[in-house]
């Protein structure tokens, strides 16, 4: 083991593998940090370039671009209110809202240290926990795989602002927008109108970019004074102090590392991922709060549980890739082709076969985590510049990068007219105060829902199963604990409001 | 008592109340018009195929979600339609006001409409080009300072833009007729 873990430590700290992960990490920040670019897009971008390069130098450049992406996709949520990547909506709830109060710099530092709190803690996990975990998450049938997701619609409680009827209603709007389209089992169009526009159905990420990025914009150019006056998105003056916000994250370990948990085993659910996991992250933390008041009006807490939730997913992916050779999201895929370009098998026997390799990316996530709070405490000052820019700039130029994301997503023309009717869509939802992230949520979580339900039944028809398998029948229980906490939150703060006049 | 009641008087209030009584308009149209949108597909997700091999069809998932969502509607309506009732009417000039009031917004809107018409017929540089200088005009930039400023964003964020995903990442963005 020690011979494995000597060979791995020679293979990544060496110039050009540290050069290249140093690269990886800044162009995984600056890609996730433009709304419409995933991580996913700057994974496969990627990809061709460490065909050339030794197996461990190839896969550590991509885990190193999977890790600055995490964090990227904070700057444009608290900067913007745009989520960059859809592993951070739940960051805009208070991220951007603190920036919005003069406080950009607490509001990236705070998130920067919880990401790397958050990869610190996976990597961690993942090497402690890789195979007894992987055991469990690929364990999950149909019925828990339905049961998960009917708890983590349950967040909707927690997302729906000051109406609920109104959240439901968008939570739902969501699980609709998802159906349109091929049926996930039979492959039957639904909804399409037999328009070519809706026939491969609605991307998620337009309607993500839609949703926050032209809503958003839109809103940004209400106050002709203000756009008058060449007012920039902030006008306070910016600070950054990243010592302080390390005191503000450190100060809560709980919501820390229960966040980065949450992470880790969302991640390490095939095809769950880190859009779930940060939403998840966050409504456990407003939760356990004793401040749940607070949520969404700027507080650390938000921040910390929502960066911190998805930058865990990163390792918590790696668990069943690493113990069973399963990918848990697209880009633990990529990874896995990296891997096999180089010849290196994926499976149970790849710890066994390939340890250096291995090791050398348990190190590497450690390494890519450093080299990511270091680039983003360096670069934040440069990011913080975006908010002395005016509106005047940053809305036709944001509004064009949405454009290119929507279509370099599929290249295809259509999403560019989906993402316009989304936007726009999106804009008098907005307007009407109806909260946008129960509809993304739904969108996620739609196709998951389906599927299993469906698939569950196709297996046995015999609905109880739901109810008599422990793990599905667990999930259901802390679903509806889940509602019944959420109504109590909402009956209390009604009687306060009362007692109040 | 609630701020939406006739019974406020103050200047701000009387504010509060004409958005209010626009914003319950706005829910109800937007919803009754959903209701009817999700009655058309809750009867067209009954006519999709089911399969032998599954006790639930095509239609089903969808049916349910139709359903939920009209009960959400129609509950929606029946309180915006009390708050309403209960507001004070607007004043004539309210919606030219409110149109005039979010000028800008709607002109960018217009402006990000033609650009999304306009990039699969002229392609993405000719059509981001003009969006880019004629959006920052719109929100202010007029002196021939800014101006320039302008421009230079505009050839970066379209020629630049198109040069960089061609060139590096081996994406075509849209060439359109002129491609």
């Amino acid at each position: 083991m020690m011979e494995a873990i000597l060979s791995g430590a020679e293979q990544l700290f060496n110039l050009p593998t540290l050069l290249t992960m140093l690269v990886g990490v800044t162009a995984g920040v600056i890609a996730a940090a433009i709304p419409g670019f995933t991580i996913t897009m700057a994974i496969v971008l990627t990809l061709p370039l460490t065909f050339t390069m030794p197996p461990l130098q190839g896969v550590a450049t991509m885990l190193a671009v999977y890790i600055g992406g995490y964090t990227g996709g904070m700057i444009s949520a608290a900067l913007l209110g745009i989520p960059g990547t859809p592993s951070a909506v739940a960051t805009t709830f208070d991220a951007f809202p603190m920036a919005r109060r003069g406080e950009p710099g607490r509001a990236l530092a705070i998130g920067i240290w919880a990401s790397f709190f958050g990869t610190l803690i996976s990597s961690i996990v993942l090497i402690l926990a890789a195979p007894p975990l992987a055991l469990i998450a690929v364990k999950l049938g149909a019925w828990e795989y339905f049961s998960l997701v009917i708890f983590a619609l349950t967040i909707v409680a927690s997302l729906v602002g000051r109406s609920m009827i109104r959240g439901l209603l968008a939570g739902m709007l969501g699980l609709l927008i998802a159906t349109v389209g091929a049926d996930p089992l039979m492959g039957v169009t639904r909804f399409t109108f037999d328009l070519n526009l809706l026939s491969a159905g609605i991307p998620f990420l337009v309607v993500l970019i839609g949703i926050f990025a032209v809503s958003q914009l839109l809103s940004e150019v209400e106050n002709p004074e203000q756009i008058k006056q060449g007012k920039a998105l902030i006008a306070s003056r910016i600070t950054f102090h990243p010592l302080s916000a390390l005191h503000e994250v450190v100060m809560h370990p709980i919501n820390l590392v229960r966040s980065s948990l949450v992470g880790v085993f969302i991640g390490a659910v095939p095809g769950a991922g880190g859009s779930i996991a940060n939403l998840l992250a966050y409504d456990q933390a407003k939760r356990g709060s004793r401040t749940p008041e607070a949520f969404g009006t700027g507080c650390s807490e938000g921040v910390v549980a929502s960066e911190s939730g998805n930058s865990a997913t990163s390792g918590g992916g790696l668990i069943p890739l690493i113990a069973l050779g399963i990918p848990g999201s697209a880009v633990d895929a990529v990874l896995m082709a990296s891997l096999m370009v180089h010849g290196i098998g994926i499976g149970p026997r790849l710890i066994l076969d390939h340890a250096d390799t291995v090791y050398g990316m348990f190190m590497a996530m450690f390494l890519a985590g450093a080299m990511m709070l270091i680039v983003c405490l360096l670069s934040m000052r440069l990011f913080l510049k975006v908010t002395n820019v005016p509106k005047s700039i940053i809305v036709p130029v944001v509004m064009t990068c949405c454009l290119v994301g929507a279509f370099t997503l599929n290249n295809r023309v259509t999403d560019i007219y989906l993402l316009l009717g989304i936007g726009v869509f999106g804009y008098i939802l907005a307007k009407l105060d109806y909260p946008l992230a129960p509809l993304v949520l739904g969108v996620i979580l739609g196709p998951i829902a389906e599927t299993n339900l469906r698939r569950a039944l196709m297996t046995d028809d015999n609905w109880t199963l739901f109810f008599t398998r422990p793990v599905s029948l667990a999930l259901l229980a802390l679903a509806v604990i889940s509602v019944i906490l959420a109504i109590r939150y909402r009956m209390k703060q009604r009687h306060q409001a009362a007692a109040l006049g | 008592m609630s701020s939406s009641t006739p019974q406020a008087r103050s200047p701000g209030d009387r504010v509060c109340q004409k958005e209010a009584r626009a914003k319950a308009m706005g829910h109800i149209v937007l919803n009754g018009l959903m209701a009817a949108l999700f009655a058309s597909l809750f009867v067209r997700a009954g006519d999709l195929p089911s399969s032998m091999w599954e006790p639930l069809g095509s239609g089903t998932f969808p049916r349910l979600i139709l359903a939920v969502m009209m009960v959400f509607n129609l509950l929606i309506i029946a309180k915006e339609g009390r708050r309403y009732m209960a507001c004070q009417p607007l004043a004539p000039h309210a919606v030219r006001d409110w149109l005039w009031r979010h000028r800008l917004a709607f002109g960018v809107l217009g402006l990000f409409t033609l650009l999304t018409l306009a990039v699969p017929l002229v392609g993405f540089r000719w059509a981001s080009l003009p969006f880019l200088i004629a959006c920052q005009f719109l929100l202010g930039a007029r002196r021939p300072r800014a101006l320039l400023i302008a421009l230079v964003i505009a050839v970066v964020m379209s020629f630049g833009v198109d040069a960089l995903f061609r060139h590096v990442f081996t994406i075509s963005l849209p060439r359109g007729v002129w491609g």
